[in-house]
């Protein structure tokens, strides 16, 4: 279908700059995922590239071809906005058919089309409705279903799945990936659910204040968080300052809770004696047993949220907030006194 | 701003300007510049002009003269009332000047007009009463303000040999004398009754937007009665009062259609009678210190409309819920309540009533002399309007003067509310701000302007006073459909349009299937309401109407049957029967295509 090439691109809306020099690259059939919390300037990236901003600086390439002075009526892309945007006073079928009338198809391939991609979405008989008479889900899939029929050479998607219920939303996503596979086009979808972004894309840019803060597939952004926004934004972390003492293979750092030795979140860290860092722990890697290469910390339960599947505990050491995650049928209490262990290969030392 | 700032701007305008856009903004603001911007400009040249050059020459003469302004207190009026033969007392208001007497009416009025509409406002929003419905439709009814005719009504009413001292004092034996009203106190009466609605409607709009939380919150930290009114739901409500307030203080300092029905008292020194009456010379020219008459009422309403805009604008309280959110806050009246607010409404509503009653009863008889009702009724009047070749042209004249104004108003307007609403250009709220202001100026002021600016010009009033009747109504009606169809886009998101967009449709493709298509009800709402007030154009259609009367519009002619013919009041009023059945009918239509989204149009 199509790369696009986003290239220093940014968005001032008065003083307030809302995309600032965004450079990315997203390949050819790719899903690819703006994710970041609301007011990062995701959504006008996307419609940076849809074509309704005009970017203060930077230029937008389709396949190495110059868009960013097209209008969005001739950028060829397909959208699917938050609210769906299906036109009230027409039905589902005219909905559908806007796009193929206006690129003036014969009567009957029109009709033709909207039955496929009605049958895309698993609402087929549905013509004659009105958007009013159809569930949230439903629309959302109408929606889809108007952007892909005129088969565009990019899928945008704003927060498609953000009005839909929990349970919907989890059905939804799986469905929309397939779609996407079928057709091999480029999409990009901007959410602020991480589980979201992680479940659906190849790779993801996490944004922040208009900056992308880091782009990966989600195994490296989860596992290998550049900074300590994207750790902190992916999942939840515990995070402890401190000070490089040691480097040889692996980087000691001094903290308040105690000596912590792990492993540089990114290859081109540049640590050195002294450097200050955060070390940053996921709450599912702590157990309660040593076992292996390990860093312990001892701890004080303060409060415990049972969730179900496992038990959050809220630790503290050292006048520090540790959060672990446990399996439910360990018997803790209030006031106990722990000792956290964590493998050095899961103890991530962010720079600063 | 520096360069490289200044051409990122051209480049985001270029952006938004599609061609669409730029023949809607050129057209909307070149209507306005040609027939609203340059006349009053021109107002202001002529009256800032003496013998070639600026002077203050007409100001200061205006401002030395006692008729106008007072030079000192001796040279005021300020006797409210006299006695009169006949055992009768007749309340005249002072008079302090035309200048002052202007002011006095305006404030005089919106404060009267304001405690009613505001009481209203909080009994109909915060009670509820048997009969209620019935009790709104009818304190609504004098929105149905015809030319002339209310006035002509109420003056048959509270004249002092009128219906209500005929029937207080000579059948019921209540008042002790005869009490009549004219003059100033005249004009405040019928005004008050005319604009009280506008309060009424902006006020209860407030009401049932505060959150009811609001309320409650107050009411948990133990305020109750009369302090939780004034400590929290006045304070929020004010802001959408204030609204309602400015607008009546600029309608009545406006009004020419009541000094003229009470001419021949202390009614006749208002700024709009005077300028009416002095603007011709014998010879169709220009008066120059008429110009600076006008000149004065420009600045006096126009400071009031930008002075509350800024002040209202800057006090709208964002709410955390919207819409009928204040249903949650209505409670049933006790029975004493229920007592209270009857006796309330029915004093209200007799009065409110009077001129509608009033205009009925002449239209439907012959005479009405001193006696309590007219001896007969008889539809007489009605042959007589539709026998009258002159009054079946001039109606003929309205109407389509009114239907071409519409067309105008409708296209243009829509157009205006479009780039307000969406095309985010540097200067759009200078437009917004254009396309209101036609509220805050009075009619005589635009209809001196025009004057001024296209005597011996090919659009000559003395010619054809048709193009400048249909533009100026198109000026004058223009806020009414832009409020509607500005609500209307507002209300739908563009999303809509960008789906459009997005799939392929050109801007104008877009606005045409989209756009319109989904606020084509607001549109035809304003563009209702813009008609009927086009039909019922009193100032602007008589001053450039004059200019040929055989071509001049049905408001026109009212004046000229009111005071010329046989039965003059009584076939006045029958016209205004007409005006007032189609004003009837526009305004159902109208509020049905809108539902409860009407009451957002009657405000700033």
């Amino acid at each position: 279908m199509v790369r696009i090439t986003l290239e220093n691109l940014t968005k001032r809306f008065g003083n307030v700059i809302a995309v600032d020099h965004v450079n990315i690259d997203i390949g050819d059939g790719s899903f690819f995922a703006l994710l970041g919390p609301s007011g990062c300037g995701k959504t006008t990236t996307l419609r940076l590239i849809a074509g309704f901003e005009m970017p203060t600086e930077g230029r937008i390439y389709f396949d190495g071809a110059d868009v960013t002075d097209l209008p969005p009526y001739k950028r060829e892309t397909g959208m699917v906005f938050q609210n769906y945007a299906l036109w009230p006073h027409m039905t589902v079928e005219e909905n559908i058919a806007y796009g193929l009338k206006l690129r003036k198809l014969p009567k009957s391939e029109i009709k033709e089309r909207v039955r496929e991609v009605l049958g895309l979405v698993k609402l087929e008989g549905f013509e004659n409705r009105y958007p009013s008479q159809l569930s949230g889900g439903q629309q959302q899939r109408i929606a889809l279903a108007r952007a892909i029929a005129v088969r565009p050479k990019t899928l945008l998607l704003d927060e498609p799945l953000s009005n839909l219920d929990a349970k919907l939303r989890i059905e939804t996503r799986a469905e929309l990936r397939k779609i996407q596979r079928e057709l091999g086009i480029t999409t990009v979808y901007v959410t602020h659910d991480q589980e979201e972004a992680m479940s659906i894309s190849d790779r993801i840019a996490v944004m922040n204040q208009g900056r992308i803060m880091q782009i990966g597939t989600p195994q490296e952004i989860y596992q290998r968080p550049r900074n300590t926004f994207v750790a902190d934004f992916i999942g939840q972390a515990t995070m402890v300052e401190g000070k490089v003492s040691d480097k040889d293979g692996r980087i000691r750092v001094e903290t308040a809770v105690g000596v912590l030795e792990g492993i540089a979140s990114r290859d081109d860290a540049n640590l050195t004696v002294g450097s200050k860092v955060v070390v940053s722990m996921r709450p599912e890697y702590f157990t309660l047993k040593s076992e292996g290469d390990v860093n312990a910390i001892k701890a004080v339960i303060d409060h415990i949220a049972f969730i179900g599947k496992s038990q959050r505990l809220y630790c503290s050491s050292e006048g520090r907030r540790i959060i672990a995650e446990l399996p439910p049928y360990v018997r803790l209490k209030l006031g106990d006194k722990i000792t956290l262990y964590i493998k050095k290969d899961n103890t991530l030392i962010i720079p600063l | 701003m520096q360069i490289p700032e200044l051409k990122t701007t051209l480049r985001e305008v270029k952006w938004e300007l599609d061609g669409l856009s730029v023949i809607q903004l050129v057209s909307v603001t070149s209507i306005f510049t040609l027939f609203m911007i340059i006349p009053l400009v021109s107002v202001l040249y002529y009256a800032f002009v003496y013998q070639g050059s600026f002077s203050l020459f007409w100001i200061k003469q205006i401002f030395s003269d006692a008729f106008y302004f007072p030079d000192s207190l001796s040279s005021m009026s300020l006797t409210f009332y006299r006695r009169a033969g006949g055992n009768r007392i007749l309340i005249t208001g002072p008079d302090l000047g035309v200048i002052p007497n202007t002011i006095f009416v305006g404030t005089c009025t919106t404060i009267f007009a304001t405690v009613i509409g505001v009481t209203l406002a909080f009994i109909f929003s915060r009670y509820d009463f048997p009969l209620k419905d019935y009790f709104r439709v009818a304190i609504m009814v004098p929105m149905l303000s015809i030319p002339f005719v209310g006035a002509i009504g109420l003056k048959k009413m509270i004249h002092a040999d009128g219906f209500l001292n005929t029937l207080f004092y000579e059948k019921l034996g209540i008042l002790p004398v005869k009490i009549g009203v004219e003059g100033l106190a005249a004009v405040i009466f019928v005004q008050t009754l005319m604009f009280y609605p506008i309060v009424y409607v902006n006020a209860f709009t407030a009401f049932m937007n505060i959150d009811p939380a609001m309320e409650e919150q107050a009411k948990n930290l133990g305020s109750h009665g009369f302090h939780l009114f004034r400590t929290v739901t006045l304070p929020l409500a004010l802001p959408g009062i204030e609204a309602g307030a400015i607008l009546t203080l600029i309608l009545s300092i406006e009004d020419l259609g009541t000094p003229i029905v009470f001419q021949g008292t202390t009614a006749e020194k208002t700024l709009t009678y005077q300028i009416f009456t002095k603007i011709f010379t014998p010879k169709g020219l220009i008066r120059p210190d008429a110009t600076a008459l006008a000149a004065i009422l420009l600045s006096i309403s126009i400071f009031s409309f930008v002075a509350i805009r800024k002040y209202v604008s800057m006090r709208k309280y964002a709410m955390l819920t919207k819409g009928e959110a204040g249903k949650r806050m209505i409670s049933k009246a006790s029975k004493l309540q229920c007592v209270l607010i009857y006796m309330l409404l029915t004093g209200i509503l007799f009065f409110a009533l009077l001129p509608h009653i009033g205009v009925f009863l002449l239209a439907f008889s012959e005479t009405w002399g001193t006696r309590l009702l007219p001896e007969s009724f008889t539809i007489a009047n009605f042959r007589a309007i539709f026998t009258n070749k002159d009054v079946i042209r001039a109606f003929t004249n309205s109407l389509s003067y009114s239907t071409a104004a519409t067309f105008l108003i409708i296209v243009l307007g829509t157009s205006a509310a479009y780039l307000v609403s969406r095309k985010h250009i540097p200067g759009m709220s200078l437009l917004d701000t254009l396309v209101t202001l036609p509220i805050s100026i009075p009619g005589v002021v635009i209809a001196t302007g025009l004057f001024l600016v296209f005597l011996n010009s090919p659009l000559d009033p003395l010619k054809s006073p048709i193009p400048l009747l249909i533009l100026s109504y198109t000026i004058r009606k223009f806020p009414f459909t832009v409020r509607s169809a500005f609500a209307g886009f507002e209300q739908t998101h563009v999303e809509f349009e960008e789906a459009a967009l997005n799939l392929g449709a050109s801007r104008l493709k877009t606005f045409v299937d989209i756009s319109l298509k989904l606020v084509w009800m607001n549109i035809l709402a304003g563009g209702m309401l813009s008609f009927v007030y086009c039909m019922n154009e009193v100032s602007t259609g008589i001053v450039i109407g004059s200019a040929k009367p055989e071509e001049g519009p049905i408001t026109l002619k009212m004046l000229d049957v009111l005071y010329m013919l046989a039965g003059g009041p009584h076939m006045t009023a029958a016209i205004g029967v007409i005006l007032m059945m189609l004003q009837l009918a526009s305004i159902l239509v109208s509020t049905y295509l809108l539902r409860q989204k009407a009451t957002a149009l009657i405000s700033i």
